[in-house]
């Protein structure tokens, strides 16, 4: 221990001290100001910014996303609000000592739970853990019930708004719409393929909050960007004909225990799409939206199309004028070798006329016929019908189909491309191609979304060509035709049917008893309005299986309501009758 | 003198501008906020009640209508008459 002794002694070594205690306040003083300065100068906009964000609340404001509608209004997709019933289980209690307000509770936990679609005891369960104080007690809940259940007046209970799809047609528009995911983004169909137009622009309110630990606005604000709202999109679709086709394609699917049926219905005038459809479908407003009949098939599925491309590939004679309708072609006993292999008929035809080959769909008379065209001119026409191309509609996953260079074609690969084999291409390809014949020889843009831009069409046949092919696919519809089915009261209807053997993917070569049966047909035949292609894929074999007799009754019946409701004038020859005072089935009305 | 007077008079009616104006700022952005609400609220409801006609108007509930109601049914070919012109 030092001792001081005197007076001076004790200021001296006081002196030292205070020079120790300055130097030290003086260093603080420099470290502050350097830090003043480092923060002044150095980091002044990233502790403002940092500042804004704690006294500012920026709340985003969702726009509603656009609606879907088909050609006359009828809505097909909509954002609706639904709720998220929330419970805070630190607030919600049940119990009380006094008995009358026991049982008050009691009956409101039950009402509660009815309306929650729940247990008593889930609820308990639910609100067991009384730490949590943000559960989930039931989502997608209706805005009548939430309504419901805070009128019940729960300490506790609050609801959490959001906004959901709502897809009121389900099965029948369910590929055409599609869906969208749990962000809110289109994932498949026009909502994918609209999904920038549908979801419209975000909005921001800027709030100055103050200062606790629980944030709260005080009011005022810094700024306000309103919200867009989506577009709506109005589809080409007809919502009456789109039931109609998926109605006719159930029971057409049914009927014949097959996989799969797809429809595809064309205004043949504007190439508006009508109606597009698949049996069977998927409810978008379910959670499991996976698995195979997902896929808008008509525009994603290929197949071979068979004797649907005879008229053609007639086409194509007819044009480099190598034949006429009335040209004899022999298909002999119904098979005919060629280059090694059999090229075979249903029946037995004989030496028949050149219209008569696709009447009666013979695939040897196509051959023979095809033999007077060289492979560049019939690949060329197919291309012309817009095969192996995309239709341009553009909806996801369309696929264009192979349509292989003629030049690495051998002569039977030419020969068999002649009734639609070694090809292949999409439903909604074929209804385009069809197009042709009911436009003069014009093929028609097709669309999905309502537009008014006219369309330019493109000149695939010379008028004199579709008026021959149009008047040998009216006869495909006789009643010796192999589409008589698809024939419809009143009106001259004409069209082709297919019957394509399927891929056996076992074996390899084509399979003995997988079919796919199809028919495209317009009508009516004096004035064409509307394009229609069916495709029923592996009917069970031993119920039918020809494409007249699987496809054929759905084009009657959809095709019968569209002239209906379309006001189309009858032409069929059941108006002659009644037109010449014979005895028909219907009766004369005069205006 | 006078120029400093006279400069201090617009100064406070300046001031008294912006309080004003930043009030007003405040009750439109109140009211601007109400509205918006309703909006929200309105578009809601017509959006329940455009879902509500497109269940009613659905053709199968039509077609149920007029067979039960109105005890109407679809034409065979033998009931339907075509209008000649």
């Amino acid at each position: 221990m030092i001792k001081i002794k005197s007076r001076r002694e004790y200021f001296e070594l006081s002196r030292a001290r205070r020079r120790i205690v300055l130097i030290f306040m003086l260093g603080m003083f420099i470290v502050l100001f350097a830090q003043a300065v480092k923060l002044a100068a150095f980091e002044k906009d990233k502790l403002q910014e940092a500042s804004r964000q704690r006294q500012h609340r920026e709340i985003v404001l969702l726009p509603y996303r656009g609606k879907i509608l088909d050609r006359n209004g009828s809505l097909l997709a909509e954002s609706t609000p639904v709720y998220s019933i929330m419970a805070d289980a630190a607030l919600v209690n049940f119990k009380d000592v006094d008995p009358t307000n026991q049982a008050k509770l009691h009956k409101k936990k039950k009402q509660l739970a009815n309306l929650l679609k729940l247990s008593t005891m889930d609820l308990d369960r639910k609100l067991s853990n009384r730490k949590k104080r943000d559960v989930a007690l039931r989502k997608n809940i209706a805005p009548d019930t939430k309504i419901k259940i805070l009128k019940l007046k729960i300490s506790g209970i609050s609801s959490n708004k959001v906004y959901k799809r709502f897809y009121p047609e389900n099965g029948p528009v369910a590929h055409i719409v599609g869906f969208t995911g749990s962000d809110g983004v289109g994932q498949e169909g026009i909502e994918m393929l609209m999904n920038e137009s549908l979801a419209g622009k975000k909005g921001k309110i800027r709030k100055i909050i103050d200062g606790k630990k629980t944030p709260r606005v005080i009011g005022e604000f810094q700024s306000i960007k309103l919200p867009k709202d989506g577009a709506d999109i109005r589809l080409t679709i007809d919502l009456r004909l789109q039931n109609e086709a998926y109605n006719a394609l159930q029971k057409a699917v049914e009927k014949y225990e097959a996989i799969s049926g797809s429809a595809v219905l064309l205004d043949a005038k504007t190439g508006e799409v009508l109606a597009m459809t698949n049996y069977p479908s998927f409810n978008p407003n379910g959670y499991n939206k996976v698995g195979e009949f997902i896929k808008n098939r008509a525009v994603t599925d290929v197949f071979e199309p068979g004797s649907i491309m005879k008229p053609i590939s007639l086409a194509a004679a007819l044009e480099r004028k190598v034949v006429n309708i009335n040209t004899l072609i022999d298909t002999g006993k119904g098979a005919y070798r060629y280059q090694g292999k059999f090229i075979r008929d249903t029946h037995a035809h004989g030496e028949i006329a050149v219209k008569d080959v696709i009447k009666v769909s013979s695939n040897i008379g196509s051959a023979k016929i095809s033999e007077k065209v060289s492979s560049n001119n019939l690949a060329a026409m197919y291309k012309k019908f817009g095969y192996g191309i995309k239709t341009g509609i553009n909806f996801p996953g369309e696929v264009s189909g192979t349509l292989r260079k003629h030049t690495t074609w051998k002569k039977i690969d030419h020969s068999r491309a002649s009734y639609g084999y070694g090809m292949n291409s999409t439903l909604i390809q074929t209804a385009q191609a069809y197009t042709v014949f009911a436009n003069d020889g014009k093929l028609k843009p097709i669309s999905l979304i309502k537009e008014n831009d006219p369309k330019i069409s493109k000149r695939v046949l010379s008028p004199n060509t579709t008026k021959a092919i149009l008047t040998i696919l009216e006869s495909v519809t006789d009643d010796e035709g192999t589409g008589s089915k698809a024939r419809v009261y009143g009106y001259r209807v004409a069209g082709k049917t297919g019957t394509t053997k399927k891929i056996d993917e076992i074996n390899g070569g084509y399979s003995k008893d997988k079919y796919i049966g199809t028919f495209v047909g317009l009508g009516p035949v004096s004035n064409p309005r509307f394009v229609m292609a069916i495709m029923i894929d592996e009917p069970l074999k031993k119920k039918g299986y020809y494409g007249g007799t699987l496809a054929g009754p759905v084009f009657s019946r959809v095709m019968s309501k569209a002239f209906e409701w379309y006001s189309i004038n009858a032409d069929g020859s059941e108006i002659k009758d009644i037109q010449n005072n014979k005895e028909g089935n219907a009766d004369k009305i005069k205006l | 003198m006078k120029l400093n007077l006279i400069l201090f008079v617009v100064l406070i009616i300046c001031a008294l501008t912006t309080v004003n104006f930043k009030h007003l700022t405040r009750n439109n952005f109140a009211e601007l906020d109400v509205e918006s609400k309703k909006t929200l609220d309105l578009k809601d409801q017509q959006t329940m009640l455009r879902i509500e006609e497109s269940s009613e108007s659905r053709i199968e509930i039509i077609e149920k209508t007029a067979k039960h109601k109105l005890n109407m049914h679809i034409p065979n070919q033998k009931e339907k008459k075509f209008i000649i012109r």
